[in-house]
């Protein structure tokens, strides 16, 4: 088997919340070292408060810091250093760290790496074939807004995507969770590809400046050449599709259980309508083509929701698939971990860690590309809070002993943040009563064969 | 690697320059993948059936009219490439796409799995060929596992991929983004694995074949979803019918914001940019509290914000420095100051369609910058640059092969 892509490489990680820190742990995943840089009073925010996700049997623990789900599946495979960089020798060793390294990805605001001498121009002197990856709101440079605070959430208003996404008719509406971090995470695996490429040729670094708000616009772009050209404005069509009949989402048996399907040709509705037990529905001149299928969408649904809802929803993606036509069940967080697809292809990574950290061992996503001749997969649990700073600072760095001892005396560095709190857990039954959870499942740890 | 240039010419090339690429897709996610690889200096050749990629019958169209050549998806996904037709389900057709792929690094395909090797192109096949040559394929379930020959869809990647489990109202259907998310998503996965395949053949000689999903994209957005399951048994519903505003579009005089607490504001502050002293009640003090009563925070929220204007809004909050967004329109994005001041739309000038402004920077690059050199290819635009001087192939045999339904 060959090696990883990205074998002998050394990335820093000095980035927060979600978008740069998961491309991080992509990254490792691919065989970079990363080295993962949080000030001893500036915890990653996946650590605590709103973005921690789930603790380890809905329990805080000691070290509730190192515990949270989401800090623990984004910074998979890395290492992690504290460095107060309000400090002018937190700055000093994170100067001489980048001298070693290939990659600094930051989101810091444009005025606060100025401030410490670490914007691009500065970074270069250092090492001047450096690749710097930055992710802003809004991008860097002197337009309106790039001085704005920007999140995801928001910001998937401000992109677009709020506007074609909602029920059919009503207001506009939001999707999944922090959409467009992901699409930042993504670009800045294709920005480093690209400029380590370059580099190997040239031995020239550069500078990528990811602003979230201009990709997500970028998945827009067909809506606003449409208004652009034809005066169309877009808009809600729920799950329907554009022109292929019917495209929806429907109840199948069971609570809270949906089928998905498009139907994009004759051959296959009149498949569907021998599935429904309808046989003749295929000829009626309501539903027998394409376009009046659009037409007489509405009472269509009807119909085919008189069928699914007293079906399993795999039963019918199966038979659906078997006449030719996309389905598939909507999938929650148990269902992907028991459906032979995603099984089958161990999306799912098991991540096994040392008995110390008392987090037993837990399933998280890997990534969505296989390579036939490297073994891409999570390289190892998440570390503590500043784990590595012993192995980075003086093994990596040649700190001395006395200088390294100094600087834990003076929380230069540290091993427990000094600031942040965790919020209280709210017990599982009391979840389930307040709507937090739709569902929960005492024996997941055995029935995942994780206990 | 050191640089020890004192000077450097002015680079009129991007990151990938010399990289060379086949695109043989006909869908959005394979287009979008290619289009990027083009956008940063590689040269594709984008590889159509004679009558031409699924995606020139695709909507919208220039002037509601839907003509081959006038697709706004296909132009938009195809910018920066060459164009040539060939039909891989002759033997001619197979036979020229061997003699293509030794000169080539990439091969982007979007077909169902076993498709090309079954035409005897696959990748075995064409490695055999070139030992070195990457090939990215991107479908719906990916190259293996029971569904890989099943068909997908957009709303079929976003159901098996977790995100609708969460999106939309708790009692009404589960919902998917508006578009075409999920087929962006596997173009641009496709696009970031394989600069870093690029990157390892540049050090080892050695290819790959690439296996993209575009289930597993969409499911890669959902790691708070995931994780509450083997962390601790949890299923996340979807948001609740009433009381549920922050985080969520909210209707103001002239259209929808969106807020979220939390960034440099304070809670006094929100309360002073919305403007109703009730905010300041004991009762909406701690964020504990505001969920206790939110369906009350929410309509003096919405009554508040009911005779404002978006733009205003969106303005005012920014000097608050809170978390804050105004539902954009199509035709707003086409027109944001703040997407002028990132040059992010370039001036296409298309032989059938003319000029229009596209999307076309994704991300700014310092040294090797997004370049904008051509509009998407016309069908078989190219067909005699590459058949008779690429492969040298004789005018005469160069018309046989149009002639026989082969280009």
């Amino acid at each position: 088997m060959a090696r990883l892509p990205l074998e002998g490489i050394r990335i820093i990680d000095s980035t927060y919340v979600f978008a740069l820190p998961y491309a991080g742990g992509l990254l490792a995943d691919m065989g970079a070292e990363v080295i993962k840089v949080e000030g001893p009073g500036r915890p990653d925010v996946t650590r605590t408060g709103g973005y921690a996700g789930a603790f380890p049997e809905n329990d805080l623990g000691e070290d509730w810091w190192n515990r949270p789900s989401t800090y623990n599946l984004i910074h998979r495979g890395k290492k992690s250093i504290t460095l107060d960089m309000t400090d002018s020798r937190g700055r000093d060793m994170f100067r001489d760290l980048i001298k070693v390294s290939d990659v600094v990805m930051e989101n810091f605001t444009p005025r606060v790496m100025r401030s410490w001498d670490l914007d691009y121009p500065n970074m270069k002197k250092l090492k001047p074939d450096i690749i710097m990856v930055s992710n802003t709101g809004y991008g860097h440079g002197g337009g309106p807004y790039s001085s704005y605070p920007a999140q995801a959430t928001t910001q998937e208003a401000t992109h677009g995507h709020c506007w074609i996404t909602g029920y059919k008719d009503l207001g506009p509406a939001k999707a999944g969770a922090s959409f467009v971090d992901f699409l930042s995470t993504w670009t800045a695996l294709f920005a480093i590809g690209t400029a380590l490429r370059y580099r190997n040729k040239t031995g020239q670094g550069q500078w990528a400046d990811i602003g979230m708000y201009q990709a997500g616009v970028m998945f827009m772009s067909e809506y606003i050449l449409d208004a652009q050209v034809n005066g169309r404005e877009g808009g809600r069509i729920g799950n329907r599709h554009p022109y292929r009949a019917p495209q929806g989402c429907y109840r199948a048996l069971g609570d809270d259980q949906w089928i998905t399907l498009s139907v994009g040709d004759d051959e296959s509705w009149a498949g569907m309508c021998r599935l429904m037990g309808r046989p003749e529905l295929a000829a009626d001149p309501d539903y027998a083509d394409l376009l009046s299928r659009q037409r007489n969408h509405d009472q269509l649904d009807s119909l085919i929701q008189g069928w699914t809802s007293g079906v399993d929803k795999y039963e019918l993606m199966h038979a659906l698939q078997g006449v030719g036509i996309p389905a598939g069940p909507v999938l929650n967080s148990k269902d992907i971990h028991y459906d032979p697809q995603f099984k089958s292809r161990g999306f799912l990574e098991r991540v096994d860690y040392p008995k110390e950290r008392q987090m037993g061992s837990r399933m998280f996503i890997g990534r969505p590309y296989k390579f036939s001749n490297s073994p891409l997969a999570i390289q190892g649990p998440s570390p503590t809070f500043g784990q590595h700073n012993d192995d980075v600072l003086q093994g990596l760095l040649g700190v001395d002993g006395e200088t390294y001892q100094s600087l834990v005396n003076d929380a230069v560095i540290a091993q427990v943040p000094t600031t942040g709190e965790a919020t209280p857990r709210v017990p599982q039954t009391e979840a389930l009563e307040r709507g937090l959870l739709a569902d929960w499942d005492p024996d997941y740890l055995n029935s995942l064969g994780l206990a | 690697m050191t640089s020890t240039q004192s000077h450097q010419a002015p680079l009129t090339h991007g990151p990938l320059d010399g990289v060379k690429v086949l695109d043989l897709s006909e869908d959005i996610a394979g287009s979008f993948c290619g289009r990027l690889l083009a956008d940063y200096g590689a040269d594709v050749l984008k590889i159509e059936p004679p009558t031409g990629a699924a995606l020139r019958r695709m909507g919208p169209f220039f002037g509601d009219d839907p003509h081959p050549e006038k697709s706004l998806f296909y132009l938009v996904m195809n910018l920066n490439k060459k164009g040539a037709t060939l039909n891989l389900e002759t033997v001619t057709g197979q036979k020229i796409l061997k003699r293509l792929v030794p000169h080539v690094d990439v091969v982007i395909e979007s077909y169902r799995p076993g498709y090309l090797a079954g035409l005897g192109v696959g990748y075995d096949d064409l490695v055999a060929e070139n030992p070195s040559l990457i090939m990215t394929s991107i479908t719906p379930f990916g190259q293996t596992g029971p569904y890989s020959q099943y068909q997908g869809e957009e709303v079929v990647s976003y159901a098996m991929g977790l995100i609708m489990s969460i999106s939309g109202i708790q009692g009404e259907e589960p919902l998917k983004h508006g578009g075409f998310q999920a087929q962006y998503e596997g173009g641009l996965n496709g696009a970031a694995s394989t600069s870093m395949a690029l990157f390892m053949q540049g050090n080892t000689g050695e290819g790959q074949h690439i296996d993209v999903s575009v289930t597993e994209c969409v499911a890669s957005t959902a790691m708070a979803t995931q994780t509450m399951y083997p962390f601790m048994g949890g299923t996340l519903p979807r948001r609740r019918p009433s009381g549920s505003n922050f985080g969520h579009p909210m209707p103001c005089k002239d259209g929808w914001i969106i807020v979220q607490t939390g960034g440099g504001a304070t809670w006094d502050t929100i309360a002073d940019f919305f403007g109703d002293p009730r905010l300041k009640e004991p009762k909406f003090a701690e964020p504990a509290q505001r969920i206790r009563n939110t369906v009350e925070l929410d309509q003096v929220v919405l009554e508040s914000i009911k005779e404002r204007g978006k733009w205003d809004l969106f303005t005012k909050a920014a000097e608050a420095r809170m978390l804050f967004g105004l539902v954009q329109t199509p035709s707003e994005l086409l027109e944001c100051p703040q997407l002028e001041s990132r040059n992010f739309y370039r001036d296409v000038d298309h032989p059938v369609i003319g000029k229009v402004k596209v999307p076309a920077v994704l991300f700014n690059l310092s040294l090797t910058p997004y370049q904008y050199t051509g509009p998407a290819p016309t069908l078989g635009q190219h067909n005699a640059e590459i058949y008779v001087d690429g492969l040298e192939y004789t005018r005469e045999d160069y018309v046989r092969l149009r002639q026989l339904n082969v280009i």
